[in-house]
């Protein structure tokens, strides 16, 4: 054994259960899954070899089509709600630092509670006839208020905010690990040289946060692409369609109408359009990223 | 030799033998299905087969459909599927095209088949093979409040009601005390669910589909019924839209006295003892025959859950006396839960079964549907165009609700739903 080996054959050695379940449980599958993209399967029957048709499909149906769009407005609404909310709160956690543990909790508690319990607490909230935010604003004197979750113009704004109020608390930690990193003498220098607490923000507070903001920023938006439990809990994708998004529409095909090959291809264009946002993201950085 | 040897060798021959002989006689059957707590009815009646069936060990999982549909696909690919398995009538065509069932044709005389409601027994024929047989079936029926009809002095529904006749209930039945334009009660309740929609137009004699099951083709008489169920919510506003009841179960509008009719599957007459308990009166009716439907064309809407063997099951001989014997008389009448009927006629006729001190009194009037013409309405991707469970916003469902919300018209729905699901299916 060559001394290299010698040197690196212990780690392998302690990897290998890691490796190995990696290459089963993760690569296998996904290369599988890749493969099926090109087959029509319907996990109990024989698959065929159907070539790109899958993919001509997705591309050329109107409900795809629909899908895409949703998923796109999604992304838009959930990723700068999320990433504004979380860098306000993070901020005013971060001045006021001795009494913000319990705000701290109670913001970060909606990220670990069960999706599906704090949903349907949500779903009772939208309810039309009985929930509390209409009958809140009947209260109020207004008695024309929406069907939150049966009404397209609002469904999918609803999810988004569901979704936005669950994950707030996560990114809201991570930005204020990174604020904590900045250095206070930073403001008290600006504070001196007369800088107004919004002229610090956008010159200290966001440059020096670029890195951990840069972080959350491709967080928010691989999690704005995978939004399901919300949407199964909430509104199932409705009404008629207007809340689907992609990683909804992965799930009905794969396990409803287990048309499991045409589900993968979905899940290839998925991960492509991750993939080049990513890639868009990483070009971009230089810019706005101060390393 | 050592003294370890001298003990070890004997003994682990002595266990092999045990081992051996065990296998021989002992038989594991394994047995799976989509209802825990059903399955938990059914403990009984498998403890009886394993008593008169001595060796043989009935393995039996059950877990929710939304787990057991992708779980005995999992299977299926692995080629591990149970001896024995639930089958729906949505999903036996694409079963036993994908060579998945075993074919049971031929194991059962006429004469035992005689004793099982024919309408459901004819859902696992598939082509010319029997690849499942019914253990029970269910159907959609009409739901109504006897205190309410008493109260606004209505006719209870009659075996004879047309269309008009039940409109003018659903009016009389309707109340908005504060006249603030929202009824405190409606007449009806429904949405574009398959159980809600489907039974009008199989009993107006009309179809979704054309003869052979490929592609959506809406008769002239299903688009009469979508029309008239359209007048319900939009032109006579005796049923709600359905976002006006967003973020109530669907299943208890009538329940919770909200609506004053309701036609939805039999199975929902468990949810209805339940949340309604003795809250009110009611009773079920069978959905009134629409105007273009005649004697020959009027059919009810009404489907089997079966059992089924898999085609590499290694014992199909006791796989099928075990599913004679979970489908006939091994079974008791309080196996079948709520609405579900039993397939095997003498149980269903029970007085057991019957329940004549439980809500509804005539539960009698299910037995009926069983005799008539029936229609199960499924075909290859059903799930798909018809927009069901967890893609109930999406297909047929979709657009129809759309159009009781008032944000499409129904020429426009019925050609979208058309035009979606030919495509779902044409694929």
């Amino acid at each position: 054994m060559t001394p290299a080996w010698r040197r690196y054959a212990p780690a392998l050695i302690f990897l290998l259960p890691a490796l190995v379940g990696l290459a089963v449980f993760r690569l296998v599958p996904i290369l599988w899954s890749f493969v099926l993209s090109f087959y029509d399967w319907q996990i109990f029957d024989q698959p065929s070899f159907t070539g790109l048709d899958n993919y001509i499909h997705i591309l050329t149906s109107p409900v795809s089509g629909q899908v895409l769009r949703n998923t796109a407005v999604f992304a838009l609404i959930y990723v700068p709600g999320s990433i504004a909310l979380s860098l306000v709160l993070a901020s005013v956690l971060n001045n006021t630092l001795r009494s913000s543990t319990f705000f701290r909790s109670a913001l970060f508690l909606p990220y670990i509670t069960s999706t599906v319990a704090v949903t349907l607490a949500w779903k009772w909230i939208f309810s039309t006839r009985f929930g509390l935010l209409n009958n809140a604003l009947a209260a109020l004197g207004i008695d024309a208020a929406p069907a939150w979750l049966a009404d397209p113009t609002y469904a999918l704004p609803a999810v988004a905010i569901v979704s936005i109020w669950k994950d707030v608390g996560f990114y809201m930690i991570l930005l204020l690990a990174g604020l904590q990193t900045i250095d206070p003498t930073y403001y008290e220098a600006a504070r001196i040289d007369g800088a107004r607490v919004v002229r610090r923000f956008f010159r200290i507070t966001v440059p020096l946060l670029s890195r951990s903001l840069f972080f959350v920023l491709i967080i928010a938006m691989v999690r704005s692409t995978q939004t399901f439990e919300i949407t199964y809990a909430l509104t199932e994708g409705g009404p008629n369609r207007s809340s689907t998004t992609l990683a909804y529409f992965i799930y009905e095909n794969a396990f409803i109408h287990f048309q499991m090959g045409y589900a993968a291809a979905l899940a290839y264009i998925l991960c492509f359009l991750l993939g080049l946002l990513t890639l868009v993201n990483f070009y971009f950085r230089r810019r706005w990223v101060h390393e | 030799m050592t003294l370890t040897k001298h003990i070890w060798l004997p003994l682990m021959a002595a266990s092999a033998l045990a081992t051996s002989m065990a296998a021989a006689q002992d038989t594991t059957l394994s047995y799976m299905m989509w209802d825990p707590e059903q399955l938990e009815a059914e403990r009984a009646a498998i403890a009886e087969f394993e008593a008169s069936n001595p060796g043989v060990t009935v393995e039996a999982l059950a877990m929710p459909p939304e787990d057991y549909w992708p779980r005995l696909s999992a299977l299926a690919a692995a080629g591990d599927l149970p001896d024995v398995f639930a089958m729906s009538s949505g999903f036996v065509q694409s079963w036993a095209d994908a060579g998945n069932l075993a074919d049971l044709t031929g194991l059962i005389t006429d004469e035992q088949l005689a004793q099982y409601y024919d309408s459901a027994a004819s859902v696992g024929v598939i082509g010319d093979a029997r690849v499942a047989f019914p253990q029970n079936w269910v159907a959609p029926v009409m739901y109504y409040n006897i205190d309410m009809f008493d109260a606004a002095g209505v006719e209870h529904p009659q075996a004879d009601w047309t269309w008009d006749d039940f409109l003018a209930a659903a009016q009389a039945l309707t109340v908005d005390e504060n006249e603030d334009g929202t009824p405190e009660q409606y007449g009806m309740w429904l949405y574009g669910r398959y159980s809600h929609i489907e039974p009008w137009i199989f009993r107006n004699g009309g179809r979704l589909l054309n003869a052979d099951m490929t592609a959506l083709d809406p008769s002239p008489e299903a688009v009469n019924a979508l029309e008239f169920l359209t007048s319900l919510v939009n032109e006579h506003g005796v049923a709600p839209a359905p976002a006006e009841m967003e973020g109530i179960r669907q299943q208890d509008v009538f329940a919770l006295g909200m609506a004053a009719m309701w036609v939805d599957g039999s199975w929902n007459i468990a949810n209805v003892r339940d949340i309604a308990g003795d809250s009110f009166q009611w009773g079920i009716a069978q959905v009134p025959v629409g105007p273009d439907a005649t004697e020959e064309t009027a059919r009810a809407y009404a489907w089997a859950d079966m059992l089924a063997i898999a085609t590499n099951s290694e014992q199909p001989d006791l796989a099928w006396d075990f599913i004679q014997h979970m489908v006939g008389e091994g079974r008791t009448a309080s196996d079948f839960l709520g609405g579900k009927i039993p397939a095997f006629q003498a149980i269903a006729e029970s007085e057991a079964w019957l329940e004549a001190d439980m809500q509804p009194a005539n539960k009698g009037l299910l037995l009926e549907i069983g005799t008539q013409p029936v229609e199960t309405g499924f075909s290859r991707d059903w799930s798909a165009w018809r927009g069901y469970a967890a893609s109930g916003s999406g297909g047929m469902n979709g657009e129809l609700d759309e159009v009781f919300n008032g944000r499409s018209e129904l020429d426009e729905a019925i050609e979208n739903f058309v035009a979606y699901g030919n495509d779902v299916l044409s694929r």
